[in-house]
């Protein structure tokens, strides 16, 4: 009748969107295979390489007044001047695009014109509640 | 900048050629460099990392940045900013996170519907009117000083 040993932390943890999978838990982490040795040695080198470059630069005894690093004029130009040559108007883009950014103003448009109309009717038949009146 | 045009962000890569010689602007391997899917959102060839932020990384590695947890010429993250070590944090949580939701919903939903079922359907102690000294306060309501006040009777025995 018992259905076994309820499951353990590791085996009920679920990663998401918000947290990863730790390594302990990863089974792509545990025994490696050659190829993926292979890898780790790639990028070990590719590693190495940027930190001999930077570590030239920041021990040359007449030093650049600023160490630029590729990668953050890399980042911050993708983020600013890339976006717009790269942009094309697809369905999912023309939609997103009315949906943030026409759909707030009208929306936001009619709600206050209402709203207002709604007020002047009430002043004008006289109805309207004044708030916080002195009177 | 002063870097040129093939060191600076460009266009979705295409062909495997173009792939190739973006992996090499990013100081990736090939096999790891994965751009982000041409929908025309912007990105352009830019590698789509992993989302996980730098409170994740090694904090007894000998960084070149210590503070970023980064090495000069590593690609950095499209929401780098977002995810250093004072914002967003996606380590993993002691509680798996699908718990730890059942738990807050439980909890909230508990307390929003009974707050609203007592805000419906309010409970006092049963109260009787208020009774007032002096004759039901016949001088302070205006009666008359010469006349005899009405007698009130408030009990019953």
């Amino acid at each position: 009748m018992a259905s076994g040993p309820p499951p353990s932390a590791a085996e009920r943890y679920r990663p998401n969107r918000f947290v990863s999978l730790p390594a302990e838990l990863d089974p792509a982490t545990y025994d490696t295979s050659p190829e993926k040795r292979r890898a780790e040695a790639e990028r070990l080198a590719i590693r190495a390489r940027l930190k001999r470059q930077y570590q030239l630069q920041l021990n040359n005894p007449n030093p650049p007044a600023v160490i630029e690093d590729p990668a953050l004029i890399r980042w911050a130009y993708a983020r600013t001047l890339n976006v717009y040559p790269t942009f094309r108007p697809t369905p999912k883009t023309s939609f997103l695009g009315l949906l943030f950014a026409l759909g707030p103003l009208l929306f936001w448009g009619t709600v206050f014109k209402l709203d207002r109309d709604h007020k002047e009717k009430l002043i004008q038949e006289g109805k309207y509640e004044r708030p916080f009146s002195v009177f | 900048s002063e870097m040129s045009k093939d060191l600076l962000p460009g266009p979705y890569p295409r062909t495997p050629e173009e792939r190739a010689a973006a992996a090499k602007k990013y100081n990736m391997r090939v096999e790891d460099y994965e751009p982000y899917p041409d929908d025309g959102f912007g990105y352009g060839d830019y590698p789509k990392l992993p989302d996980k932020s730098l409170h994740e990384r090694d904090p007894w590695y000998q960084w070149d940045q210590p503070d970023m947890r980064h090495n000069w010429g590593q690609p950095m993250h499209w929401d780098f900013d977002m995810y250093i070590r004072n914002r967003v944090d996606t380590s993993p949580t002691p509680v798996p996170w699908h718990i730890m939701r059942r738990h807050f919903l439980i909890f909230l939903s508990t307390m929003l519907i009974m707050f609203g079922l007592g805000g419906l359907y309010p409970s006092y102690r049963p109260v009787g009117p208020k009774q007032y000294p002096f004759n039901d306060l016949y001088l302070e309501r205006g009666g008359d000083p010469n006349k005899e006040p009405p007698v009130v009777t408030h009990y019953e025995i």
